[in-house]
């Protein structure tokens, strides 16, 4: 068979899936004409192929191997003509029969080895067999074996169960790591700084904070801004936030560094104080509760009930042992006590009770409904609270001279219940502190002219204890300064409880805004309209007042003393709580209530002392305390005249700057983009996504670096070659000039030579 | 509980006895011929009232029956039973006009005589015609002779006033009814005859209604230039009468003249001497009305009058926020201050005036003069020298000077206005805030006051409720006593526990 048609045997199969019928037809008739040409020898088995043939009009896939046992099997003129006739299109097969001894050869090794492997097959089979049988007779003896030495084992002994135990018992359990005082210190301070910061931002407005850091110049500045000296104004002011070092070489901020560390020191300070106040006062209390105090507490509470004569003395000591009080065992005052349903019962209950043990009995209330117990208990410490509202309200409401004092006490062991009672539920309890407050309110407007009750005062003071009063706004507070403000500039004020109720209403809105520093006008017309009332006038002249003050009348001098009274001898006293109820002014009150107005005019300049525009609080106080006669009055208020009318002084020089708008930052001018415009190449270049654009741009970028360099290098070679071809010529030039220096004198020796060998012939001739 | 029983057995008894009265009253109408004593016992439960009967109950009953009488015409017969009632009837007249004094049932008799009127001028009564001015005359006699201002009677009557028929015939009444002796020998009586001349309102929207009370006045329609004929000529009496008054009627007299007379006189110039002499001599509410006199004058008569912002300058000052009539001086120096032609430095030093009497006032002041001063700086842009100062002016305590008296001397341009600094500081958050306009760049609109002049500090209460900050911020120290952990005042000054 030629080469062209066996190739075409091997390949006309794998043509055939794709060549059409036609074509099979002209391959087919090419064997037929091939095939006679040679006899073909088979030296190798056919490698075994496959594809697809016509077999009965229709495509089947055609493997050699197929048919290979047939091409064995069948006579040597018909090899393969099963195949043939499949894969050539029915082309005749070929035969081999000289090749027969070969055949039957192979044909006796193929027998030969299947023979082998089925016995190697039988072999394995019977070993395995063979094992098995061994295995199963050998298993009772392991079985035995490992049931024996489980047998041998001895009881465990005393150590062992040690060993086991200690194995499986738990090894303690997790628990918080231990906190040393100093965290638990550094934790509570943290939290408080939280609590303070949350303060200062609600005590600004709304939009404060944003005008005043624009107002503020700003922090950082990069050594290339370009400001160029626009803040030049605001430069000489300390506080710049600069990184240097100090005297002491530290580094650090300079001055403000050095303000904060102190502050801070002294807020420590405090928290410590603070800290340490509520740890004695732990103290005292565990110390109470131990059996042996009650004895002394009786003694106390003796003391505290015939103090009147000497008030100030006891007053220390009282105040000790109402700290101490409070948590001490009464055996008469049942542990559990139920809350009570109505304000009948309420008050029926603490009625039979001293003041102490109406404490307790509050707190007891409060321990045993405590929401955290039952959900019920929700609805009864808002109750509790209202009756509590309500308690106070009856007490102060018409207190009389004698017990007030008490009323006040009880008060203030009251307050930290009412605290703990108002963190309960914050918005229920000041919703009905509000509507008691709405109430009073209303009330008062009907009639503004006189004074509301001092029930409506002691929620004043209830408020400034229990809620943040620095707010800028607050649902609670701010509705109170209103009233506040209200009773100070509209009540009419004619006698020594209207004047002391004044005077407390300031102390109070003083404590209301003692951290915010805020103004309020009523309290300076108010502390105004004392001083005024003291100074004695005659009755032509008038000194300009503000309502609900008397310009002139009696009621203008009303605290003014008679000039034969001789009341230098009064030892300074403080503000009397009988002072609220009774109407009559006699001279040590006088002298007490100007004291006293004194000591608050300084408090209330001192607060709004950092307040541009504070001398116009401070100039109307020096028009008027110059006016007051002092001879009359006794050392003490000498002295604190001289220290209000000091501060009025300093204040009322105050230099101020002209208001100015804050400085703002020019506006830039607007910068001019540079238009680019696109040139028009006629090329057509495909639309690709922007990264798909990016990647062919760089890729045309190294194909363009790419061919600088290979031009570079090329050059380089040029050069290089070119040097070297100088090179190469040089020295062939030398050679050359050497090589003909030497041809010159070797045709100089030969000449010579020759000049011999011509003289020599001469000589012969 | 008790009370609440009581009251309902008296309500009880209460409408019994109307019950009772009712039926009576129409048994007695029914009756064909009226029975003279059953009337007699109507007159005469009017005259003493039993405990559980309303007067009120009473006069309404007697002028469903007189009203009926009227209209049967049995008043007005000539035999014994006609004047029998009659005679009835004028003493219900006089017990019903004793009756509007009383501040309960003046309502009530006020209401009962209007009616009668209406039922009488329609059926008059024989001598009678038309409409029973002496009727109207009676009343206002009662009204301006009573010896303390009857102001229940007068709020009623002033209802009916709006009426052109009776404010014809009251004008009418009234000019015979002044007093003959001076007011200051008989002020109660002054009073009485101002508050009646208050009512009689000659406004536009008024003569515009045209409602009578009456309907056969229609006919005869109001005649407007006679009526302010009447009006001048009761005023000059008025005015010759109101010599040397005390201040409380002075008042008076000048807010019935601003009110209701100053724009119907013919010759207002007459009152310039008056209202100079009030200016100058008082202060307080009777100038502030003097100079609401003056500048109607200005306005109208073209007066000029050069002390007139210097007066008002003056008028402003911490003790005005307690008169009767702040609104009333914020509204004149709203106007007055309108004109942008003023001299700068005058308004400059209304401005400190203003922002100064801030720092001193009532919340619901402080707001207005801040908002005003707003304005004024809207108004003379040079002013905003008062805020926006250079940057490079030194330090220095305010050259204003507060005592001066004269505005313009007063440096008030070469200060600024540190007081709406302050104000920020103020703890009413509408107040602070409303002071933060220096801050930014200023309005564009000047803010309307009239809303803000009629507030009260109760409003400013009620707001700040209705505000929406809902966060109840507690205290985080616990108080252990009376006194707060840190800046205790109430402790350290008072001697309370």
């Amino acid at each position: 068979m030629s080469f062209v048609a066996r190739s075409l045997i091997r390949n006309v199969p794998l043509m055939g899936k794709a060549i059409l019928s036609q074509q099979k037809q002209i391959a087919a008739r090419l064997l037929h004409q091939t095939a006679p040409l040679a006899a073909v020898r088979v030296q190798h088995p056919a490698p075994d192929f496959k594809g697809l043939a016509v077999v009965d009009n229709s495509f089947q896939e055609v493997k050699l191997e197929d048919y290979r046992e047939s091409i064995w099997c069948c006579s040597s003129t018909h090899w393969i003509s099963d195949f043939t006739a499949a894969a050539h299109f029915g082309g005749e097969g070929d035969s081999a029969q000289d090749r027969q001894a070969a055949i039957d050869e192979m044909i006796v090794e193929q027998k030969r080895r299947k023979n082998e492997i089925a016995k190697e097959k039988d072999e394995v089979f019977d070993l395995t067999e063979k094992l098995d049988a061994n295995y199963k007779l050998l298993l009772p003896l392991v079985a035995k074996a490992t049931k024996d030495v489980q047998d041998a084992k001895p009881p465990p002994d005393a150590y062992d169960k040690l060993l086991k135990e200690m194995i499986f018992e738990p090894r303690g359990s997790v628990a918080d790591k231990l906190i040393n005082p100093d965290e638990l210190a550094k934790q509570e301070a943290a939290r408080l700084e939280k609590l303070e910061n949350e303060r200062l931002r609600r005590m600004r407005a709304d939009g404060e904070e944003e005008e005043e850091t624009s107002i503020a110049k700003p922090k950082h500045r990069s050594a290339d801004d370009l400001d160029d000296g626009y803040f030049l104004a605001g430069e000489g002011d300390e506080g710049d936030d600069t990184l240097a070092y100090d005297l002491d070489g530290n580094l650090g901020t300079h001055l403000n560094g050095k303000k904060e560390a102190e502050a801070k020191g002294n807020e420590n300070e405090d928290d410590d104080d603070e800290e340490g106040e509520e740890e004695e006062e732990e103290d005292s209390d565990e110390e109470s509760d131990s059996e042996v105090d009650n004895l002394s507490d009786l003694k106390e509470s003796e003391s505290e009930s015939e103090p009147e004569e000497a008030p100030k003395a006891s007053k220390k000591k009282a105040k000790k042992s109402a700290d101490t009080i409070p948590a001490s065992l009464d055996t008469s005052i049942p542990f559990t006590i139920k809350m009570p349903k109505t304000y009948e019962n309420f008050t029926e209950l603490l009625s039979k009770h001293a003041t102490a043990q109406k404490v307790t009995i509050i707190e007891r209330i409060i321990k045993c409904n405590h929401p955290k117990l039952e959900g019920v208990n929700r609805e009864n410490v808002v109750k509790l609270y209202s009756f509590l509202l309500q308690y106070l309200k009856d007490l102060f409401e018409d207190a009389s001279e004698q017990d007030i004092r008490e009323h006040f006490q009880l008060l203030s062991k009251l307050m930290p219940h009412l605290y703990e009672l108002t963190q309960l539920n914050p918005e229920r309890m000041s919703n009905t502190l509000l509507e008691v407050i709405k109430e009073k309110y209303g009330e008062f407007r009907k009639n503004h002219k006189m004074y509301p009750s001092l029930d409506t005062l002691v929620y004043f003071k209830l408020v400034a204890n229990l809620y943040s009063t620095s707010d800028f706004r607050h649902p609670v507070v701010t509705p109170c300064f209103i009233f506040m403000q209200h009773v100070l500039s509209r009540s009419r004020v004619r006698t020594r409880q209207e004047i002391s109720m004044g005077l407390f209403l300031v102390t109070v809105v003083l404590e209301f805004v003692s951290q915010s520093k805020r103004l309020v006008p009523a309290i300076f017309n108010f502390l105004q309209g004392i001083v005024h009332m003291s100074i004695p006038k005659r009755d032509v002249e008038q000194l300009e007042i503000t309502p609900p003050f008397e310009r002139d009348g009696p009621l203008s001098k009303l605290l003014a003393l008679p000039a034969n009274m001789e009341s230098t001898k009064l030892e300074p006293q403080r503000m009397q709580p009988s002072d609220l109820v009774t109407q009559t002014i006699t001279p040590d009150f006088k002298v007490r209530a100007l004291d006293t107005s004194l000591l608050l005019i300084k408090e209330a300049l001192q607060l709004v002392e950092e307040h541009d525009g504070a001398c116009y609080l401070a100039q109307p106080f020096l028009r008027l305390l110059s006016r007051l006669p002092l001879d009359s009055y006794p050392e003490h208020v000498h002295q604190h005249h001289k220290e209000a009318t000091e501060l009025a002084e300093k204040l009322a020089a105050q230099k101020m700057k002209p208001l100015a708008p804050a400085e703002k930052k020019p506006k830039a001018l607007r910068l001019l983009e540079p238009r680019f415009e696109a040139v028009y190449d006629d090329k057509r270049r495909p639309k690709m996504s922007k990264a798909k654009e990016e990647r062919a741009k760089l890729l045309h970028k190294i194909k363009r670096e790419k061919k600088g360099a290979i031009r570079e290098i090329r050059r380089d070679t040029a050069f290089v070659q070119t040097l070297r071809l100088k090179q190469t010529l040089q020295s062939d030039k030398e050679r050359h000039e050497k090589v003909k220096r030497i041809y010159q004198e070797a045709s100089v020796q030969q000449g010579e030579l020759n000049e011999l060998a011509r003289a020599k012939k001469k000589k012969k001739f | 509980m008790k009370r609440l029983t009581v009251k309902v057995d008296d309500d009880t008894g209460e409408s019994l006895a109307k019950k009772q009265l009712q039926s009576k009253a129409n048994s007695l109408l029914n009756a064909e011929k009226v029975d003279i004593k059953t009337l007699k016992g109507f007159v005469q439960l009017l005259k003493n009232t039993p405990d559980n009967m309303p007067a009120g109950e009473v006069m309404n009953t007697l002028e469903v029956i007189f009203k009926n009488l009227l209209k049967r015409k049995a008043i007005a017969g000539t035999e014994r039973q006609g004047l029998k009632i009659q005679e009835l009837y004028e003493e219900t007249w006089l017990l019903l006009i004793e009756h509007l004094l009383v501040d309960s049932e003046s309502s009530v008799a006020v209401k009962v005589c209007m009616q009668l009127i209406k039922v009488e001028a329609k059926y008059p009564i024989a001598p009678n015609k038309g409409w029973p001015t002496h009727r109207i005359r009676g009343m206002l006699g009662t009204l301006i002779n009573c010896d303390a201002t009857p102001t229940a009677a007068l709020a009623n009557y002033g209802k009916y006033c709006k009426n052109l028929d009776v404010l014809e015939i009251t004008l009418k009444q009234l000019k015979s009814l002044v007093p003959g002796e001076d007011f200051k020998d008989s002020p109660i009586k002054a009073m009485n005859l101002l508050s009646i001349l208050n009512l009689l309102d000659m406004g536009k929207s008024v003569l515009s209604t045209a409602d009578y009370h009456v309907e056969s006045a229609k006919r005869q329609t109001f005649n407007f230039e006679l009526n302010r004929k009447r009006l001048n000529d009761l005023w000059v009496t008025i005015m010759a009468k109101g010599n040397e008054v005390d201040e409380k009627l002075h008042r008076q007299i000048l807010v019935v003249l601003l009110e209701r007379v100053i724009n119907h006189l013919n010759d207002p110039i007459q009152l310039t001497d008056f209202l100079m002499d009030s200016l100058h001599q008082f202060d307080g509410p009777i100038a502030l009305l003097a100079l609401q006199g003056i500048f109607t004058l200005m306005q109208k008569q073209n007066i000029t009058y050069p002390d007139v912002y210097e007066k008002l300058y003056n008028m402003l000052y911490p003790r005005m926020f307690h008169n009767k009539y702040k609104a009333r001086l914020f509204y004149l120096a709203d106007i007055f201050l309108t004109s942008t032609h003023l001299p700068e430095n005058l308004v400059a030093a209304f401005v400190k005036r203003l922002a100064r009497l801030a720092l001193q006032s009532p919340t619901e002041d402080a707001v207005i003069m801040i908002q005003f001063v707003c304005n004024l700086l809207l108004r003379h842009t040079g002013l905003q020298k008062l805020i926006r100062a250079s940057h490079a002016a030194d330090e220095l305590s305010d050259p204003y000077n507060p005592t001066e008296t004269d505005p313009v001397k007063s440096e008030a341009m070469n200060s600024s206005l540190w007081e709406i600094t302050l104000l920020q500081k103020h703890v009413v958050p509408e107040v602070a805030n409303a002071a933060r306009f220096i801050n930014s760049s200023l309005p564009v609109m000047e803010f309307d006051l009239a809303p803000l002049l009629d507030r009260k500090e109760c409003n400013i209460f009620d707001d700040e409720l209705q505000s929406k900050a809902k966060q109840f911020a507690l205290n985080y120290e616990r108080p252990t006593n009376l006194a707060l952990p840190k800046n205790q005042f109430v402790t350290k000054y008072w001697d309370l526990i």
